[in-house]
């Protein structure tokens, strides 16, 4: 049988519709009104509220000690993936019936989810401003100068920002995902604790979890934040604190005469070969310069020297008589050093690079969450009663 | 890493018997044996029960508990593979084993919690006493109700599961109908949906020709099938069928017709937190061509709020209106572009004697205009005169739906035998629903008819 062929009438008198662009505005509007409306505002006092209370805890740390810093680091990024999560995990999800009719009937999906991109950038970008303000209002002293900008404070933003628009994106595409309200507010806690867990800030992760922290946002933010903040110069205030609190321990012991001469006898020790070196004469004595490490070594070679090991001359102090014969400034200065020098992370070093780096990831982080959410969103059609 | 030769065994008799080595997996095999009597039993294959996994959501079926059956089944499936992955994981310790551990607990709690829905629809069916369930609910007792309910002929469920594919062996196509170039052909071989284990047939067989400029009622009892039929026409929810709409193809050539068609589904599909107007604006800018002038578009806004009475409450916000309100401005959205193609899931429910006339007489007015609108309603008989045909849907013996009738509301008359649309519905509905049960012999008459 011949195939009869047979033109098609729209093809044939071809209307020209709304293109991508032009129907972003018109989301875009529907979303704005919907701000007003639908209490979408109420996120922006919300904000102001968390941001209070997160202030409040870290304003005496934050900037001040590595320690503080790198919770007041985890408490800021916890408070911007909540933001950014509770912008968007509903607003796919409660209007789904609507979006797949608005889709049969010529909406595009991509230009839907950028209207929301731009909607939810927005109200991110409220959000930190009411954030930054809420937080210096409540006595967060933020450091003036900044990295990779003039001011610490702009760049600040940027990255506070970029952690809540990537973590609103990552709620835009669950709720994309989620055939229901209910679904989606189930689906929520779970990725909040696995970010939670895998920033790396609440504890120190096994190397074989490394993979997975490369997809965490809350990993960025707090490397981020950290890097900001300048956590590598600050000073490990536990490490002092420690000692202060062993400063009434007791030292009970005993020491042979023989340890003591091993130690001063030691050639590879540099200490005891500062103190062998202490001359005990003055070049012009009668008996020449005579120096510790002379002694020793004289002790060491004599006759008698096995029973003078055996001598033993017992201890009984205290750790702060220790450190107040050896100088409190000085040994203060010293266990600081040591322990920030310990403590230092390469992930958090000042540098524009990590910055960089981290702004780069937060940013495509947002782009690809944005994408799932347009490939998942274009199946709708396939949804069943 | 890697299984022993022990471990696999053991592994795959806790898998193929439900517990654990060595007493739980004999409890689980005289399980299994009292299960394929309870299967059998309820009119399903004993072999059944070998499967794992799948004989959970068979048993679910046995005992009328077919969602949670499904739950169950998916459930059990994950705590298998857990299993074995924490069988896997066991020698590397750390996050990997806890995370598997944590996902077994978790689903050993959904099986357990599901499986007493599952015990307790069975008690039901066998219409014997709860105290039964403190055997069913242990793993190391449950044997003993399976063998005995299983396997003693004292025992009997009160129902047979039923086994849907039977009727579909003896069915056969009536073929399918010719293709115009005006108007909207159907030719519906099949909808069905894939239910877990099985295929569920929808509807069946469903051929017509709707010419352009009618107005169509859409007839049947509930669960015949309307809404889904409609769904499949408008390619809402595609079928195993060819839709025609004026020669073009609406479910392969659709971007080119989807400002051609317009439907307006049971719930209104609109954003409570916006307003009237802009609702119908957004809804003009969308599906009006794009050089169509604003004063053009913002006139016909006007124009459709005025049809559907909405001019007063413009300004509102659409949660504000009243039932009736939000139906005619589901309507209003749809009729902004003027579609070929109408159709509408009951667009006067919620809606008086008064307002519902006037809704049919506008939708009267736009079939005039050569569109084809296609209603369900009902409450048919109110409106009647306005309709050119009707289809009816009916319910055939397998629960599927079929076309028990198409055509002239007068022929319509003839066929059935009386004069009101109700009375048809009354008499294709089954007994149970307070029908007279004559589906089949119309299926049966209307293949007659269309085959002569």
């Amino acid at each position: 049988m011949p195939e009869e062929k047979r033109q098609n009438p729209f093809r044939r008198i071809r209307m020209r519709y709304r293109g991508r662009f032009s129907q972003i505005q018109i989301y875009l509007g529907k979303l704005l009104r919907m701000f007003l409306y639908q209490s979408d505002w109420k996120v922006l006092p919300m904000s102001a509220m968390v941001a209070g209370l997160v202030g409040l805890v870290i304003r005496k740390r934050f900037f001040e000690t590595m320690e503080g810093t790198l919770m007041s680091a985890l408490a800021v990024t916890c408070l911007c993936l909540w933001n950014g999560c509770f912008n968007s995990i509903q607003v796919i999800c409660r209007e789904r019936d609507v979006i797949k009719r608005e889709h049969r009937s010529g909406m595009h999906i991509s230009s839907y989810i950028a209207a929301h991109m731009i909607y939810q950038a927005m109200l991110c970008m409220l959000q930190t401003g009411i954030t930054l303000y809420v937080m210096r209002a409540v006595g967060v002293r933020y450091p003036t100068e900044g990295l990779v900008t003039r001011f610490f404070i702009t760049e600040f933003s940027i990255s506070l920002f970029l952690i809540t628009f990537a973590a609103d994106m990552m709620s835009l595409w669950i709720s994309a995902l989620s055939r229901t309200t209910t679904a989606a507010m189930t689906i929520m806690p779970v990725v909040l604790i696995v970010q939670l867990v895998f920033s790396g800030g609440m504890m120190s992760l096994p190397a074989r979890a490394e993979p997975v922290t490369r997809v965490i946002i809350s990993n960025y933010g707090l490397k981020l934040i950290a890097t900001q903040a300048n956590y590598n110069a600050q000073p490990l205030g536990s490490a002092w604190g420690t000692v202060e609190r062993m400063k009434g321990n007791e030292i009970k012991t005993t020491l042979t005469m023989g340890r003591i001469l091993d130690y001063l006898g030691d050639p590879e020790n540099p200490q005891a070969e500062q103190i062998r070196s202490v001359k005990l004469t003055d070049d012009s004595s009668l008996l020449g310069a005579i120096t510790v490490g002379t002694v020793v070594d004289t002790v060491n070679a004599g006759e008698d020297s096995e029973q003078l090991r055996a001598q033993t001359i017992p201890i009984d102090t205290t750790v702060g008589e220790v450190i107040g014969m050896l100088g409190e400034k000085e040994v203060r200065e010293y266990v600081e050093t040591k322990a920030t020098e310990s403590a230092q992370v390469s992930d958090y070093d000042y540098s524009k690079l990590n910055v960089a780096v981290y702004w780069l990831s937060l940013a495509f982080f947002a782009l690809v969450f944005a994408g799932l959410s347009t490939i998942t969103l274009e199946m709708i059609d396939r949804d069943r009663r | 890493m890697g299984f022993t030769s022990r471990e696999l065994l053991e592994y795959l008799a806790n898998c193929f018997s439900g517990g654990t080595w060595p007493w739980g997996n004999v409890a689980g095999l005289l399980f299994i044996i009292g299960e394929w009597g309870l299967l059998q039993k309820s009119g399903l294959k004993g072999w059944w029960a070998l499967i794992p996994s799948a004989r959970e959501y068979q048993l679910a079926r046995c005992a009328g508990r077919e969602p949670e059956g499904r739950i169950l089944s998916m459930a059990e499936f994950g705590r298998i593979l857990t299993n074995g992955a924490m069988y896997i994981a066991r020698n590397q310790g750390g996050i990997v084993a806890s995370v598997f551990l944590v996902a077994e607990i978790t689903l050993e709690i959904v099986v357990f919690l599901y499986r007493i829905q599952v015990f307790s629809g069975l008690i039901e069916g066998y219409g014997t006493g709860r105290r039964w369930m403190w055997l069913w609910v242990l793993h190391i007792t449950r044997w003993i109700p399976a063998l005995i309910w299983g396997w003693k002929k004292k025992y009997l469920p009160e129902w047979q599961v039923e086994d849907l594919r039977r009727e579909m062996l003896v069915r056969a196509s009536s073929g399918s109908t010719t293709v115009l170039d005006q108007g909207l052909t159907v030719n519906l071989k099949e909808r069905s949906t894939r239910d877990f284990f099985q295929k569920k047939i929808l509807l069946w067989d469903i051929h017509m020709v709707i010419p352009q400029g009618h107005m169509v009622l859409l007839l049947g009892g509930s669960g015949a099938g309307k809404t889904t039929l409609v769904n499949a026409i408008n390619g809402y929810e595609k079928a195993n069928a060819e839709i025609m709409l004026n020669g073009s193809n609406m479910y392969t050539q659709y971007k080119h017709m989807q400002y051609e068609t317009g439907f307006v589904p049971q719930q209104e599909l609109v954003r409570n937190k916006d307003t009237v107007y802009y609702t119908l604006m957004d809804a003009a800018k969308l599906r009006l061509p794009k050089d169509v002038p604003g004063d053009a578009r913002r006139k016909r806004v006007e124009e459709v709020m005025e049809i559907f009475g909405l001019t007063a409450v413009r300004n509102r916000l659409v949660q504000k209106l009243s039932g009736g309100q939000k139906k005619r401005l589901s309507i209003a959205m749809e009729l902004i572009s003027n579609p070929s193609l109408f159709i509408l899931d009951e667009p006067d429910s919620g809606l008086d004697g008064v307002m519902a006339r006037e809704l049919m007489q506008q939708l009267r007015k736009t079939a005039d205009t050569g569109k084809i609108v296609i209603v369900i309603t009902h409450t048919p008989d109110r409106v009647i005169e306005f309709f050119d045909d009707v289809i009816v849907l009916a319910k055939d013996s397998a629960r599927t739906g079929r076309l028990a009738f198409y055509g002239s509301i007068r022929e319509a008359r003839e066929f059935f035998g009386c004069e009101k649309m109700e009375e048809i519905v009354k008499l294709v509905n089954r007994p149970e629903e307070g029908g007279a049960g004559m589906a089949d012999a119309f299926i049966a008459k209307y293949k007659e008819v269309q085959h002569a």
